[in-house]
């Protein structure tokens, strides 16, 4: 059975550039989510088997949702989004629990070798 | 009840009876303990469990309790063994741990671990239980690829991953600096795990980031220095805690004080009224004194004895001495005197630096290092001197050559002991050969820094074959110091007094030039000659005949810097500068001169260095 991932980024264009990589790549996009709240209701819903979570968006951050999700399943592998800049969140969102990162703009090489090994 | 308010209270507590606790232990050690001091400990780690228990802080409480524990059964015995200090020890290190988890707000750390392998003390003294075969202690480097993104991350990560092979400790850069999000690339580290060179590797085969994983089985030499450093940030030096406790009389003093300058006010205030001028200047007289008694008083309150940072040296040379093998005595003298809390906080790393260059480098297989501290007028000197091999001067010379931080000319004028004070030189102080052959070098240079960011000195002396002796000479305060005032393009500029070493007016017709350096020759010495406003970047001067020189030392030499004008010297109250300001190199603060005017404090090796 494939992978189920859940992509949380608040920009449209980011969503449809992850879910071609993945889908690409032969997962199953399990769901999406445009903020931190409701990418925490998705992932209770839908218990994917990874989720890239993207770091700033609003109703609650990126950061907040690691936190939720690791609280509520500390297995939980959340890989975080990132751009050049944000080392200093990136560093917290870790510390949260996030399992990596990848950084904008996508490579689909890249982001699927750190996926990979996030699940490994 | 809220117990939030007794935390700080508690932490300053405890952190004295852990440290009390530690130079106890080693103390026990040397003079195989009596019955009182296995009592004191027994004391301490009672006072700590009760403490700790009352805050609600349940891992720090039991650890204490095991430790009260094990104590107990010592003192039955009326002795301690040397497997069950060492235990001991083991167990105030993970007091200071979990001390530290508390005062940063951390949940406390699991010491389960700790607490299972513990053999019954008594028992690991007749069985000698021999450690688990298994486990090896990888010392490792790790860097990552130079195009690495956000590698402070990516160090993180890693760090992460190797939690889970082992346990990863004598960390360099330490996780609060890579926390801090700074360029860090690379990782140093010991690894204390089951598995082999090549199961390690293996798990990171999946990490093309990582560029280099080098292995030994032995710390390298810079480990240890590595190691140390991290012990006395985790340890805290002992002057960290950010209360203070004062004797009463103290403060009754200052409500008598206070009391005082209420009625000086109104004196003074009547005086102006009548305007009796007369009145008026005694009131100033009498101002003047209550303020001079106030900043004595304040002072008194801020200063601490030296004995609080040096406490810990016994522990550093022990740990030493056990690793390497050498017969070390460490003797301190004058641990009494007291300095301010903020110098003593500054000296303290590069203190046990010093100590271990001197136990590391200097001496060979025996030998003792004494640390001295006196007081002299208004500064205090610490002295670490040993009876090792000593400083070769004529190499120095020739590195300094190689190095290029000298022309051959200048190596040949220079005097030996100017010579040895290159070893401070930053350039001079990071290769590593440097070490193995003149026996000093590494980290001198920050060592250097920090005596100089307080307004002091660092002065080096060696013979071969006799020893080293290295001086830090401490102003007693930091708040308070005297300045030098001196102007440039009509700016007025300070440099603390405690840096110049003289100041000069020379003729124009009396400077020499070498190739492009422009000279002086002050009691027969050759002086490269510095212009400020160069430094400074503002226009050049007009010609002049008369030249104004301040002669201090630059990066380890004596230099003379060309100023517009000496104005004279003033004691001043010296402010930090507010961040971001703080972070710019070249001032080491400012202050408010009596007219009101506000001058910076120059720090021109720093505004060197920004240049490089």
């Amino acid at each position: 059975m494939s992978k189920r991932v859940l992509i949380v980024d608040d920009a449209q264009f980011m969503r449809d550039l992850l879910r071609d990589i993945f889908e690409q790549a032969g997962w199953d996009v399990a769901g999406e989510a445009e903020n931190g709240r409701k990418a925490f209701e998705q992932f209770q819903l839908l218990k994917p088997d990874l989720v890239t979570m993207d770091i700033v968006m609003p109703l609650r951050s990126g950061i907040e949702a690691v936190a939720d999700i690791i609280a509520s399943d500390p297995a939980a592998k959340v890989v975080m989004c990132s751009a050049l800049g944000q080392e200093s969140m990136v560093l917290e969102a870790v510390n949260a629990g996030a399992k990596d990162f990848i950084v904008k703009p996508f490579q689909a090489e890249q982001v699927l070798r750190i996926v990979n090994r996030a699940m490994a | 009840m809220d117990m939030a308010k007794f935390k700080a209270m508690f932490l300053s507590e405890t952190e004295e009876h852990i440290r009390s606790m530690g130079s106890l232990l080693v103390e026990a050690e040397e003079n195989s303990a009596d019955s009182e001091g296995i009592n004191a400990l027994f004391r301490a780690a009672h006072s700590i469990k009760g403490m700790a228990a009352s805050m609600g802080y349940e891992q720090m409480a039991g650890l204490a309790h095991h430790l009260e524990d094990s104590l107990d059964n010592f003192r039955k015995d009326g002795e301690l063994s040397r497997s069950g200090i060492d235990r001991l020890l083991a167990g105030v290190d993970l007091l200071e741990e979990l001390h530290e988890d508390i005062s940063t707000d951390l949940p406390e750390r699991d010491i389960s671990g700790f607490m299972e392998q513990e053999p019954d003390a008594e028992q690991a003294v007749e069985e000698n239980i021999p450690e688990s075969s298994e486990t090896i202690i990888h010392f490792l480097k790790l860097g990552l690829q130079e195009n690495v993104v956000s590698p402070s991350v990516r160090l993180l990560l890693v760090l992460k991953q190797l939690e889970v092979l082992g346990t990863v400790e004598n960390l360099s850069p330490e996780l609060k600096q890579i926390m801090d999000g700074q360029d860090h690339r690379r990782l140093q580290f010991s690894l204390t795990t089951k598995l082999n060179e090549q199961e390690i590797k293996q798990a990171f085969q999946d990490y093309p980031e990582i560029s280099e994983l080098i292995f030994s089985t032995e710390p390298p030499p810079e480990e240890n220095r590595k190691q140390d450093r991290r012990q006395n940030d985790r340890r805290g030096n002992g002057v960290t805690s950010g209360t203070v406790r004062v004797d009463t009389r103290l403060l009754d003093q200052f409500i008598n004080l206070t009391g005082e300058l209420v009625t000086n006010r109104h004196m003074l205030q009547t005086a102006l009224g009548d305007q009796n001028w007369r009145e008026l200047n005694d009131g100033l007289g009498q101002l003047e004194k209550l303020v001079k008694n106030l900043h004595g008083q304040v002072l008194k309150v801020r200063m601490m004895p030296v004995g609080s940072i040096t406490e810990r040296l016994p522990r550093v040379v022990r740990d030493f001495c056990r690793i390497n093998g050498k017969e070390i005595t460490l003797k301190v003298e004058g641990a009494e005197i007291e300095l301010d809390r903020t110098i003593l906080e500054e000296v303290a790393d590069p203190l046990v630096h010093m100590v271990r260059n001197s136990i590391d480098h200097g001496i060979e297989d025996k030998g003792t290092v004494k640390v001295k501290v006196w007081r002299d007028r208004s500064h205090v000197q610490i002295q670490i001197q040993d009876d090792g091999r000593g400083i070769d001067p004529q190499i120095i010379r020739e590195r300094a050559l190689e190095k290029m931080l000298l022309s051959s000319k200048q190596a040949e004028s220079m005097s030996d002991s100017n010579v040895l004070q290159l070893i401070c030189h930053p350039g001079f102080s990071t290769t590593d050969q440097v070490t193995e052959t003149s026996g000093r070098g590494v980290g001198m240079d920050v060592v250097k820094a920090a005596v100089e960011k307080l307004g002091g000195t660092l002065l080096i002396d060696s013979k071969v074959g006799q020893g080293s002796c290295l001086t830090m000479k401490l102003p007693l305060s930091v708040a308070i110091i005297k300045l030098l005032l001196f102007k440039c393009e009509g700016k007025s500029l300070a440099l603390p007094l405690s840096r110049i070493l003289q100041t000069q007016q020379v003729d124009r017709k009396d400077i020499i030039t070498s190739g492009k350096q422009l000279m002086i020759e002050l009691e027969g010495e050759k002086l490269p000659l510095i212009s400020l406003r160069k430094v400074l970047r503002m226009s050049v001067p007009p010609a002049v005949e008369q030249i104004s020189l301040v002669v201090m030392e630059l990066f380890g030499r004596k230099v003379g810097l060309v100023v517009d004008q000496i104005s004279g010297h003033q004691e001043v109250f010296v402010k930090k500068l507010p961040p971001p300001f703080d972070r710019l190199r070249g001032t080491n603060g400012g202050a408010v001169l009596g007219d009101g005017r506000v001058v910076f404090i120059l720090d021109v090796q720093g505004f060197l260095e920004r240049r490089r």
